[in-house]
């Protein structure tokens, strides 16, 4: 897109946008620049980050996952139950199994998506319901209070003053940027989303490519659902609802096309930045927690209206 | 003097790096058939997107009978007058003649204020009566040939009284019987004055149809001839700017061992006890009308389509071919017969198209080495003499005959030991075309064995060594180089 003569990417003008909402909230609010502030808003957008950050591989191959949700309520639920049997399994084995909780779904997900060849909206439409309604059965609808310390840690601790779910998420970031952009199955990912014809005739494994992008999503999912059970010390159902709206939104804001083919990691931070950046600064200017969800649509809105005006001229990486 | 129903003066047109159209000026006049000819890259495509309102004009001016309009979208160039058929034919497969033929503009019966569905199956059936058609109006368009889709095409052109109508190459999936009867509509429109624009690589229809032809290349205008008198080494030279010596180069064949041999090839319904061999160094020609299962053996062996019985073998080794990877893994390589939804990804790159079928070779590891792929990609460009401005541009602004060019490479940087091509030259320009029979002749001699679909009659009897004549299914006969003309061919190709 043009700006005063320049033509300037989409990933500069986010990360503008973002820039200016910092400095807008700074006025609105003087504890919005507090080191506690911003340590507390980036360790919130790690929670969704880093499910913002493997669902961009997905969308960018076409797909969509909107079970997310569903997974981190069904993870907090199965591991603060399996901790608060009488003689608990060891916690590793515990959180193994958690993760296992979204790789199961992911795999299911795929299976449906490829060798069905469902359609993934509607997939992972069903797998939030189920795994929203698994995790009130198992759970009997009641909270299940959890305090260990290794959940702790993973949320609430620090390496070298730096939370543990902020470098999580840096870490996801990273390995999923280099995944994404400099290798090979990265690129089979652009083309199965910018043509899966193509891709499938020029010898790309399409199937097995998209099963392992959603069973990733899946175990990113239950890893927010852990980070979400550390930070609160309790396993809901009702954790992780609204989280794929967010998720979703972050990506798109990102500049992630829903057409697949299009889209960066970079992106999806901005995307994750922005949306954090706006709630936290809302909210520490008074806004009521209520009216943050129609922020949320109306931005989800906006990143698609824009879509076509902010990515016109881009290549496809 | 016939009026002039269409005049575009010093039109100009550029997009990114590529000045598309530059200062190019041509008129039309009423119930004439115009051709417009030139390599893809000359501009012609983009002249008609102008006129139909897809695209913008940078600067010039445009007028319809005498009148000076502004055409800035679709709807405005349809009230004017002017419609398009697309290469890509861009019926709607799902509803009916009727409604597609009155898209948007439905009859409504006055008093019920709701769809006249009677009006609207009469009119569409006299405007079919008028194209000598009888399609039945309530017919799903999905269910029809390719040609009657066309004409269903023209019959929302004309219904709307167009009067200017411009054809971009409507032969190009047609069976020799249906373009004769396109023709025939072609020219019972022109006797009612409207003009036509048709634009084909076919230089004999070209040569038959039209009243006067207009060249254009990179960009510019060439010139416009009477066709009456004009001589089609002159036009071609026109087009490519060089002398054409020779059309088809001379591919000798290398006679050698067996490469590939196909046996009892079943696809039940489909196919039937098909028996072939090709050697290495040789072309063999698989000839077909539409539908003929020519396609579908060439798929089976590329991994597309599944056979039901039979057996292949590669260098004397039978092979099952399940799939693409497959195909690849036993050294088969092909060109899809649709390059913009099979062989290319359009929103990529030149470099990572000519990459794609090869990414276990951008580097040993993991990660794509970035330096490989540029020096793969700056090979093909070089070898295959592809006109792209540079290898980071996206291949769907390029042109078709770039475009195959690309899909080719691909399939070469694999190395293939056998070469599936299927329809190698359909929308290719001249210059393009000369390229890449150089290539395939250059193919021969490294001792490829190649496959090649055509139905370009005198492509497949000039390039191949043998032709293999398909028909409902079963190959009827072989015939070698140089023992059968085009008639021959057609005839036993349309032989039950």
């Amino acid at each position: 897109m043009k700006v005063i003569g320049t033509k300037i990417t989409t990933n500069t003008s986010l990360f503008l946008f973002l820039g200016f909402l910092v400095i807008l909230f700074s006025f609105t609010s003087e504890h919005f620049l507090s080191p506690y502030n911003i340590t507390s808003l980036l360790t919130n957008i790690s929670y969704s980050g880093i499910a913002a950050i493997v669902l961009t591989l997905v969308m960018i191959s076409r797909g969509l996952d909107i079970s997310i949700g569903g997974v981190i309520g069904l993870t907090t639920v199965v591991v603060s139950a399996l901790y608060s049997q009488s003689d608990p399994l060891p916690i590793w084995l515990i959180l193994t199994i958690g993760l296992g909780v979204g790789a199961v779904v992911g795999l299911i997900n795929g299976w449906c998506i490829t060798v069905l060849d469902m359609d993934p909206i509607i997939t992972t439409l069903g797998a939030m319901a189920i795994t929203r309604g698994l995790a009130y059965v198992i759970s009997d609808s009641q909270s299940i209070l959890m305090f260990e310390d290794t959940t702790d840690f993973i949320s609430n601790g620090v390496i070298f003053n730096i939370p543990i779910p902020i470098i999580l998420f840096m870490l996801t970031a990273l390995i999923f940027s280099i995944v994404l952009h400099k290798s090979k199955f990265g690129r089979s990912i652009y083309a199965i989303g910018a043509n899966e014809v193509s891709a499938s005739l020029s010898g790309i494994s399409v199937n097995k490519t998209k099963m392992i992008l959603y069973v990733f999503t899946g175990i990113a999912a239950s890893v927010s659902g852990i980070i979400l059970l550390g930070q609160t010390s309790v396993g809901m159902p009702q954790h992780g609802i609204g989280a794929e709206l967010e998720v979703i939104t972050a990506v798109l804001l990102g500049g992630t096309a829903l057409s697949g083919g299009k889209g960066t990691i970079y992106g999806t931070i901005a995307g994750v930045l922005i949306l954090g950046v706006l709630f936290n600064g809302l909210t520490i200017s008074g806004v009521r927690y209520v009216h943050l969800q129609i922020f949320q649509g109306l931005l989800l809105l906006v990143a698609v209206a824009t879509y076509e005006i902010r990515t016109r001229n881009e290549v496809a990486r | 003097m016939k009026p002039t129903l269409l005049k575009m003066s010093n039109i100009f047109k550029s997009y990114p790096g590529v000045k598309a159209v530059n200062d190019v000026s041509i008129d039309l006049y009423a119930g004439e058939v115009l051709g417009l000819m030139g390599e893809n890259g000359a501009g012609k495509s983009t002249l008609i997107k102008l006129l139909a309102g897809a695209e913008i004009l940078d600067s010039g001016e445009i007028y319809i009978e005498e009148n000076k309009v502004n055409i800035d979208s679709p709807s405005v160039a349809q009230e004017n007058g002017i419609g398009v058929i697309h290469q890509e034919l861009i019926t709607m497969d799902t509803l009916s003649v009727a409604e597609n033929i009155f898209v948007g503009q439905l009859p409504i019966n006055k008093k019920t204020r709701l769809i006249d569905w009677k009006s609207a199956h009469k009119k569409s059936s006299e405007v079919l009566s008028l194209l000598n058609s009888n399609i039945d109006p309530k017919s799903t368009v999905g269910t029809l040939s390719i040609y009657e889709k066309q004409i269903v095409e023209v019959a929302k052109a004309i219904h709307k009284n167009t009067k200017i109508l411009i054809m971009d190459e409507p032969t190009a999936a047609l069976s020799e019987k249906d373009s004769k009867s396109l023709f025939e509509v072609i020219d019972r429109l022109s006797k009612q004055g409207v003009g036509i624009i048709y634009i084909s690589h076919r230089i004999e229809e070209v040569f038959n149809i039209t009243d006067r032809i207009t060249v254009m290349r990179d960009g510019k205008l060439i010139g416009t001839k009477l066709t009456k008198g004009a001589k089609q080494k002159e036009i071609i030279s026109m087009m490519i700017g060089r002398d054409l010596n020779e059309f088809f180069p001379e591919i000798k064949s290398e006679k050698k061992e067996v490469m590939l041999k196909v046996t009892n090839l079943n696809i039940d319904g489909i196919i039937e006890n098909i028996n072939f061999e090709v050697k290495k160094g040789e072309i063999v020609g698989l000839f077909g009308l539409v539908g003929s299962g020519c396609l579908n053996i060439a798929r089976s062996l590329i991994g597309i389509d599944e056979i039901d019985q039979g057996e292949i073998y590669i260098n004397g080794k039978e092979t099952s071919i399940k799939n693409p990877k497959n195909a690849m893994q036993n050294k088969i390589g092909f060109i899809p017969i649709d390059r913009k939804h099979e062989g290319l990804t359009l929103d990529f790159s030149v470099k990572h198209n000519l990459s794609l079928q090869s990414l276990e070779r951008l580097g040993s590891g993991f990660l794509v080495q970035e330096s490989i792929e540029n020096s793969m990609a700056e090979k093909w460009v070089k070898k295959l003499e592809i006109k792209t401005p540079n290898i980071d541009v996206q291949v769907k602004n390029l042109s078709g005959g770039n475009q195959q060019k690309i899909v080719l490479g691909k399939t070469l940087e694999t190395n293939p030991e056998i070469l599936i091509v299927i329809e190698p030259t359909r929308g290719v320009d001249v210059g393009a075309k000369m390229d890449i029979y150089k290539m395939l002749e250059k193919l021969c001699k490294e001792g490829v064995a190649i496959v090649l679909v055509s139905t370009d009659v005198p492509e497949i009897l000039s390039i191949s060594h043998r032709v293999l004549v398909v028909s409902t299914g079963k190959i009827r006969k072989e015939f070698a180089k140089g023992e059968a003309n085009q008639q021959e061919l057609l005839y036993e190709a349309s032989l039950n």
